[in-house]
Formats: structure tokens, C-alpha cells, sequence
């Protein structure tokens, strides 16, 4: 959607360098052309404990790829059906999560729905376009890891900071 | 395509120079240009087999399978068609299954599934297997496990009891109902003992249907022992919906039950059933089989610790069993 396969596919061979020796490990990828807007805090100093990457104002314009490296299966929920780019309301955000062995879950929030809106296992996938559905100022993605209402802050520390510009070659953190 | 070539040469740069430093603490190695066609890329990987790096070798599989996005379908099946080399048709294949996990070609998969199938060298149909492993091949492939299962060579039963075992712990984390009754109907399709009762020995069964639980119900009157231990133990973790009709088959199966070894996994899934709950069933079966009686007497305290995690109860009956 919109993103060259070209593109995507040379991204894909710069990241390769990147990719860790570990077998259990999954890197993440950006999800889209972008940069971190938010990461443990807000600016305003509030929580938050995940990554926002924003699409500079752009909706429903990059594909919402999975970033995690690897096969793994998604689950996606639907929850705003039409085009919303600046929120439909807190709890109302389009889902894709991944559950892993050790309980913990991947989440990316936000998406459009479009066709490839759809469970399945990939590496690396368009679940959507990014956008704003749910609790949402602007069109962004919002990856999450969480177990039982804790959020991981840690897979992401010390691979972007807020501003941090970000391609789908950038590693945005690792998920042990 | 310059461009490319040079995104391929530039990642082998830290690689190279680390298999390089013994040589010279000052000769850096010169940047490599490098072919960006699949044979190419074939050629490379020959090489790095053949280097002794472990490290180098995973890099260029890796390095395959990333680039195989990129690489001219036609040109990339023709090199799989062609190859009879087990270590090389298994990365062809994977840099097939990585097109089709990536989305670039959906029916790549199906290429690797029917040479797995179809093959006359058991070797091969094993690599290709093996490069379907930890993927979306589950989906994708139809009864191919439920076939691969039946194979002549045991090699190729075991590697696609792997794959069973790997895909739904790995890409499902057990959490995939449709996963884990493939995985369920496939051990029960195959005649192979030790097969069934691995898969179903290392598979999550809590989200298994009523069908694939009946399945395993069923094998509960094998003649092979293992088989009715993996079946027990695969019981255990049903559904909280299969949970009354397993027991009951459980508890029904004890009294008959030759194998010491059953009976101990008997108690552990009668056990796992009920919690604290299955106190009394425990203390029944107890009196059945002196021989067993210390061990059900473990899991009788362990339950009542009122612990309410099954991987809590098993560490606490470990420490317990352990202790002098």
C-alpha cells in the first residue's frame, strides 16, 4: 500500500546486518516512514510505556506492517470500522496482537481496516493503513508489550528516543 | 540494482573481518562485491558453509531468506525444482516459504509443500520440511502433516512431528485452536508410536476442540505404553469444556492400566484436572497400587498448598520429591 515494493525490499536487505544471532529473540522493525512521538512518558510526564511512531500527519497512507521479525501469529480485532484518523474513542482502536509463549503480548493499535485486516500468521504483514481509530490525537502506531496490565518498557530502551526518524529497515527495540 | 548489490556486500563487512583478524591486526579485508542473482547468492552460501564459522553460516541463511523478497521468482523456483542437495534445497526452499511468510508470493509455500511430499529422496523431503519449520505452514498446507506423518522414512515422520511441536509452541504460544488440532489429528493419523507420542507428549492441548479431544480419548486404548502416557498427559491440559469427560475416561482407565509409568502420568493428569478438587480421586487410586502410593500421597499434600497455578503445584511436587 502506497510503499514500493522496491522500497521495502531494499529496507528489508539493509536491515539484515541488524537481525540477532538469537533464535528466541524477535526485532522489531518500524512499522512505517516516521519518527517516535512517545515512548515511557508523555511529554507532559503522564505514563504511557510504548511506542508511538507518527506519520507526520499522514493517514491512511502507509501500510500498518507488523514490525515483529519472523513468523508469529496475529490475531486482529476490529473495533472502528471507516476511516479515522484523530480518534473514535478510548477503547475503540483496531488491534493486532500476538500472544508469546511466555504470556507477554505484542500489541500495535491504531490501524485503518482495510483487506488485509485479517488474522494470520506472517512476517511481517500489512494489517491495515496507519491511522487514528481509538483513543488517538493524530495517525500513529502504538506498539505495546504487556502481561497481565504491566507494561515492558524495556525492549525498547536504547533503540529510539522521542524524534528518533524511522523506516521499516529501523530496529525500534527487541522482544525476548 | 547497484544498489542492491552494495546493500548485500555491506553486511558482510563485521563478519568477514572478524573471521579475518587472526591474519592481520592491520590488514583490513577489502569490501567484496557480490552477485545479486540467486545463483549468486547460492554460491555464497556453498562458501560460508564450508567456513567453519557457525556465526558466518547463520548470517548467510539469514541473509537468503531476507533477500529472497527480492529475488526473481521464476529464477528462485527453478533453483529449487533443480537442486538434489539436502543442505541447499532446505535454504532454496526456506528462501521460498520467507517469500511466501513475507507475503511477496502466497503460493510459494505450496511449491516447498509438494517437493516435501513428493520427493523420491527422504533427505530432501526432510530439509524441505525443515524449512517450513516455526512458519505459517500450518495454514497453508492443508492435510500435508497429516500425510507427512505416514511417511516411509522415519527421519521425515520425525522432522514433521517437529515442525507439529515447534509451530504451534512457537508461532501460536499454544494459544491457536486450529494449530493444535492439526497437530492433534496428524499424531493421531500416524502409525508411528514414537511419532504420536512425542507430538502429543510436547503439545499445549488448552485450546484443542471436543473432536481432537475425543482423538486422544481414543488412544487411550493403544497397545503401545508411550502412546497411552502421551495421550494421558496431553489430557491433562484439555479445555475447561473437556475437563469432566477427560477425567472421567482418566479415572475409568486407571484400574485396568498395566504400565507403571501410565499410572504415574494418570495421577499427574487427574491432578492437573482438578486441583485441589482431585484430592479425593487421588486418594482413591492411592489404595489401587502400592507402588505408587508415595507418589500419590505427593500430589495429595502439593494440592492441598492451595496453589493456584498448575507450573506452581509441579515446582512445589519437584521440591518436595527432592528434598532428603
Amino acid at each position: 500500500m502506497h510503499s514500493s515494493t522496491w522500497k521495502s525490499s531494499l529496507a528489508a536487505l539493509a536491515a539484515v546486518a541488524l537481525i540477532p544471532a538469537s533464535v528466541t529473540a524477535h526485532t522489531v522493525k518500524g512499522t512505517h516512514t516516521g519518527s517516535v512521538t512517545a515512548l515511557t512518558r508523555y511529554s507532559s510526564g503522564t505514563f504511557h510505556g510504548a511506542v508511538d511512531i507518527g506519520s507526520g500527519g499522514r493517514c491512511n497512507y502507509w501500510g500498518a506492517e507488523t514490525g515483529v521479525v519472523g513468523s508469529v501469529y496475529w490475531a486482529v480485532t476490529i473495533r472502528t470500522s471507516g476511516v479515522v484518523c484523530y480518534g473514535s474513542g478510548s477503547g475503540n482502536q483496531n488491534e493486532a496482537r500476538h500472544v508469546w509463549q511466555s504470556g507477554w503480548t505484542f500489541r500495535q493499535w491504531h490501524f485503518i481496516k482495510t483487506a488485509d485486516s485479517r488474522n494470520r500468521t506472517c512476517d511481517r504483514c500489512q494489517v491495515g493503513n496507519i491511522g487514528g481509530t481509538g483513543n488517538s490525537t493524530g495517525p500513529h502506531a502504538h506498539l505495546q508489550q504487556d502481561k497481565l496490565g504491566t507494561k515492558d518498557t524495556s525492549w525498547y530502551q536504547g533503540y529510539v528516543s522521542v524524534g528518533s526518524s524511522v523506516t521499516r529497515a529501523k530496529t525500534i527495540g527487541v522482544l525476548d | 540494482m547497484k544498489r542492491l548489490c552494495l546493500l548485500l556486500t555491506l553486511p558482510l563487512f563485521p563478519l568477514l573481518a572478524t573471521g579475518a583478524h587472526a591474519a592481520s591486526a592491520d590488514a583490513q579485508p577489502a569490501l567484496r562485491a557480490s552477485t545479486c542473482s540467486v545463483r549468486g547468492l547460492m554460491d555464497d552460501l556453498r562458501r560460508g558453509l564450508g567456513s567453519g564459522s557457525p556465526s558466518y553460516q547463520r548470517y548467510l541463511r539469514t541473509l537468503l531468506r531476507e533477500a529472497a523478497v527480492t529475488l526473481p521468482d521464476a529464477e528462485l523456483r527453478d533453483a529449487f525444482a533443480r537442486e538434489t542437495d539436502p543442505v541447499m534445497a532446505e535454504h532454496l526452499a526456506a528462501a521460498l516459504v520467507a517469500r511466501a511468510e513475507r507475503e511477496a508470493d502466497p503460493q510459494a509455500m505450496d511449491v516447498v509443500a509438494q517437493r516435501a511430499l513428493q520427493d523420491v529422496d527422504p533427505a530432501v523431503r526432510a530439509a524441505t520440511l525443515r524449512a517450513m519449520r516455526r512458519t505459517g505452514a500450518l495454514e497453508r498446507t492443508g492435510d500435508l502433516y497429516e500425510r507427512m506423518v505416514r511417511d516411509e522414512s522415519p527421519q521425515v515422520r520425525q522432522e514433521a512431528a517437529t515442525n507439529l511441536i515447534e509451530d504451534n509452541a512457537h508461532v501460536y504460544a499454544g494459544q491457536y485452536g486450529p494449530a493444535a488440532d492439526t497437530a492433534v489429528t496428524a499424531a493421531v493419523a500416524s502409525s508411528d508410536p514414537e511419532v504420536t507420542a512425542r507430538i502429543l507428549d510436547n503439545l499445549s492441548t488448552e485450546k484443542i476442540s471436543a473432536e481432537s479431544a475425543e482423538r486422544i480419548t481414543s488412544l487411550l486404548r493403544s497397545d503401545d505404553a508411550s502412546v497411552r502416557k502421551a495421550a494421558v498427559n496431553a489430557l491433562g491440559g484439555v479445555p475447561a469444556e473437556q475437563m469432566q469427560g477427560a477425567r472421567e475416561s482418566l479415572l475409568a482407565m486407571y484400574r485396568e492400566e498395566p504400565d507403571e509409568g501410565v499410572r504415574k502420568a494418570l495421577l499427574q493428569s487427574v491432578a492437573q484436572l482438578g486441583f485441589d478438587g482431585a484430592i479425593a480421586d487421588l486418594q482413591r487410586l492411592r489404595d489401587m497400587d502400592p507402588r505408587l502410593a508415595r507418589e500419590a500421597d505427593a500430589w495429595i499434600q502439593v494440592l492441598g498448598m492451595g496453589l493456584q497455578e498448575w507450573s506452581l503445584l509441579l515446582r512445589e511436587k519437584q521440591r518436595l520429591q527432592q528434598a532428603p
